[in-house]
């Protein structure tokens, strides 16, 4: 409890937060019983930050990382996320959208690129969905220039059933970041990839967080968890543990 | 597809309807006075009072009975006889309420580019343009006698041609020919008298192409029928004097002669509804004229019908109207067959790309940008559709005389020769299919060389069928315009249910929730 107050303190005197998450809840309901994953998680993650999300499987830390990302919500009176000082979780319908498409990216475990598009248009789904004014030029300059700096500018037009795991998962790195979000939420990145491959993608990762990304990564690898600037550890349902990883 | 089934048939039948409608109109004029069987005395009179009005164009008198009619063949002591509908008519006005001048077949060619364009063996080519004046008068102007004109399908000796023009059959050229005409006349108190009957040259025929009046109508001079039906002028006998040596009674006038209907065209523009007040108040501003003469020796019926030409043929045409009711009821369920396919077809492209639908959720897409994806596609389908099936009734609507006619006579055998190559064709890939071993490819092949065949053999064997029976149907040729009403509300219905077949998968898609997509996916 020690550990988490000081969290809270930590950098609060230096910058406002960019994300906080106050006493969150999330409990399924599947079928009578209902498991509650999350028991009133806190978290605070101020710009520029690279923290790392450590849990014993089923521990929740996928579920933390929905609900930050606004693809899921807390339960009802179950805390509360803010992006930049607003609130995420009241928010409803195109507000929600808008933060997931604009604000933060999404990286998944299973890079989750659409089969039928090809690398390039993959890259540039944010921009092509985001809304009816949205800017596809900007879209496709910056999905062109994330994809050549992640040396995938030969594989542009290729499937993503044609690449590695490693080329899906820069794919999948490109889409998140052709916004330009602010943060980049990452579901255990290298879970699927072997070391060589996954230590790529955390170089890459370790680069843009040097350009000034904010960077939240959940991993059950402590070896990962080792490149971020500080890890957070979730058990029982609560952020239980944080230290500064430098 | 629906779009094109349903515009085609509606369209026929609806140009069905109009063609009934209009040669209702051509046949009968605007508005029709009738009376009962005594008929109507002083018409003339009246006649001069309604051409009178300024809505009216013309006003024909005539009397519309039933009579039998025998027939100069076959030759021998046995003649047909035909019942027919017997209109004694003044030619001369009727031409200008209806369209009979214009609706007498045997003319000479207009010109001769007309005549050119007739079939080498066609009568037309060789007549006179004494038939048609013959025609026009109904009197023939070789003997001065009265004559006859029948509709076109009364007698046997029309048959009619592919072109629709007609060839006399088996030597009967009617024109040529006397028939007897038998009528019984009825006196005002409803008694039947004895039938009489009259030679008639035959001077033309008529084809108003409405089925039902060609194959039953004859037109002979009013006169004629008056005198036949005993509705002519008439010596009045005073009753109550005492009569003469030979038991006859003083004569003290006459009776006028008398008709039993008038037909009344309006002048263009003007609503046949409106013409029928018209004609009804001066109607009966005329009879109170009369009744109120004492030196008339007949008085008018109170009760005239006063009727519409569509009120008229009301029998005609309201099972028509009823059954492209029907018909648009019908094919309308089709709407709900091709909403339901694009609904089943887009729920299973839902569910299979339930996790795509998630990605797209997580990287922002909003609920209506998903549910537009699908009404996206479901408007497309449905426009492109709608215009495929608009363009496809359109021409097979305006083209239908031609089909009909292709349908009706054989196959040309380029044709189904070239079937039978395209199915040796389909042979050959089934052949390359097998040797290539992909069971697909076999199945598809397979399918296509049957289907092929059976086309092909069917040409082949195909002998033409003429499905448009002018018997069974009124008119002599098919409705070929289209009906843009119901095209429009036709195409539009199948876009509003495809977009409606596709709004419901798009709702689902757009309740997916990411998480769920994702994790499962
Ligand atoms: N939709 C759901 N319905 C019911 N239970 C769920 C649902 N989603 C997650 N859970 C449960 O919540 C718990 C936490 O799941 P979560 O995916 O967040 O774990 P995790 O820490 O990411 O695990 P891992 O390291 O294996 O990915 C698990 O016990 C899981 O069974
Ligand atoms: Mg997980």
């Amino acid at each position: 409890m020690a550990d988490h107050q000081n969290n809270l303190q930590n950098h609060s005197d230096q910058t406002s937060p960019l994300i906080e998450a106050r006493g969150v809840r999330k409990t399924y309901s599947f079928g009578a019983v209902p498991v509650e994953v999350l028991t009133g998680a806190d978290l605070i993650v101020h710009p520029g930050e690279w923290v790392a999300v450590l849990g014993s499987s089923g521990s929740g830390k996928s579920t933390l990382l929905h609900l930050l990302g606004g693809l899921d919500r807390p339960d009802k009176n179950g805390g509360e996320i803010c992006f930049d000082g607003q609130p995420i979780s009241v928010s409803h319908g195109k507000r929600l959208d808008g933060y997931r498409n604009k604000d933060i990216g999404f990286v998944f475990q299973f890079y989750h690129l659409l089969p039928e598009l090809s690398v390039f248009e993959n890259a540039m789904l944010p921009g092509m969905v985001g809304n009816w004014l949205t800017n596809r030029s900007e879209a496709r300059k910056s999905a062109g220039k994330l994809l050549d700096s992640f040396g995938l500018s030969h594989r542009l037009a290729h499937r993503p059933g044609q690449l590695s795991g490693g080329e899906r998962q820069r794919v999948a790195i490109a889409r998140a970041l052709v916004n330009s979000p602010r943060v980049l939420l990452a579901d255990e990145p290298t879970g699927n990839l072997d070391a060589k491959t996954g230590e790529g993608i955390l170089d890459l990762l370790a680069q843009r967080h040097a350009n000034g990304l904010t960077l939240i990564m959940v991993t059950h690898d402590p070896a990962v968890a080792a490149r971020a600037t500080r890890v957070v550890k979730l058990a029982n349902g609560c952020v239980v543990q944080s230290s500064a990883s430098e | 597809m629906c779009v094109a089934m349903v515009v085609t048939v509606v369209s026929v039948m609806t140009g069905f309807l109009d063609m009934l409608k209009n040669s209702g109109r051509q046949i009968v004029g605007d508005v029709i006075v009738s009376s009962g069987i005594a008929g109507l005395p002083y018409s003339d009179e009246f006649l001069v009072d309604l051409k009178g009005l300024k809505d009216v164009q013309g006003a024909t008198p005539l009397i519309d009975t039933i009579g039998l009619l025998r027939m100069p063949y076959p030759r021998g002591n046995q003649k047909e006889v035909a019942h027919v509908q017997v209109w004694a008519v003044d030619p001369i006005s009727l031409a200008t309420v209806t369209d009979y001048a214009n609706d007498l077949y045997w003319k000479p060619a207009e010109n001769a580019a007309a005549a050119l364009a007739m079939a080498e063996d066609d009568p037309r080519k060789n007549l006179s343009e004494k038939i048609l004046t013959d025609g026009k008068t109904l009197i023939q102007s070789k003997t001065g006698n009265p004559g006859i004109a029948l509709g076109i399908h009364v007698s046997i000796g029309n048959e009619r041609q592919r072109d629709g023009s007609y060839r006399p059959r088996y030597g009967w050229f009617m024109p040529e020919n006397d028939v007897t005409l038998t009528v019984v006349p009825v006196s005002s108190q409803g008694k039947i008298a004895e039938p009489r009957e009259q030679i008639f040259p035959v001077v033309n025929e008529v084809q108003t192409g409405i089925y039902e009046v060609d194959h039953n109508r004859i037109y002979i001079p009013l006169k004629e029928g008056q005198r036949l039906l005993r509705l002519d002028e008439a010596p009045l006998y005073d009753l109550n004097a005492e009569p003469d040596g030979q038991g006859r009674y003083p004569v003290i006038g006459t009776t006028p002669a008398r008709v039993t209907k008038i037909l009344v065209r309006a002048k263009q523009g003007v609503s046949a509804n409106s013409l029928r007040a018209q004609v009804e108040t001066a109607y009966a501003s005329f009879s109170k004229r009369i009744n109120a003469d004492p030196t008339r020796n007949a008085s008018m019926p109170d009760y005239v019908n006063v009727l519409t030409w569509e009120q008229q043929l009301r029998d005609l045409i309201a099972p028509v109207e009823k059954e492209r009711e029907m018909m648009r009821v019908l094919f309308s369920l089709i709407y709900l067959v091709c909403a339901g396919l694009i609904l089943s077809i887009f729920w299973s492209i839902v569910v299979e790309k339930t996790r795509d639908i998630g990605i797209l959720r997580s990287v922002g897409a909003s609920r209506l940008g998903v549910m537009w994806i699908f009404l996206r596609y479901g408007l497309v389908i449905g426009v492109l559709g709608s215009a495929l099936g608009v363009l496809l009734a359109w021409l097979v609507v305006r083209n239908i005389n031609a089909i009909h006619e292709a349908i009706g006579s054989d196959a040309p055998p380029t044709i189904w020769i070239g079937s039978f190559v395209l199915t040796g064709f389909f042979a050959i890939g089934l052949v390359y299919a097998i040797w290539r071993g992909k069971l697909l490819r076999i199945l598809l092949w397979l399918l296509a060389t049957l289907v092929m065949g059976l086309i092909a053999t069917f040409l082949a064997l195909h002998h033409g069928t003429l499905i448009w029976d002018p018997s069974v149907y009124y008119f002599t040729s098919v409705p070929d315009q289209v009906d843009w009403t119901t095209a429009w509300t036709t195409a539009i219905g199948g876009v509003v249910f495809s977009v409606i077949g596709a709004a419901i998968p798009a709702s689902k898609a757009a309740d997916i929730d990411p998480v769920e997509a994702l994790r499962y996916g």
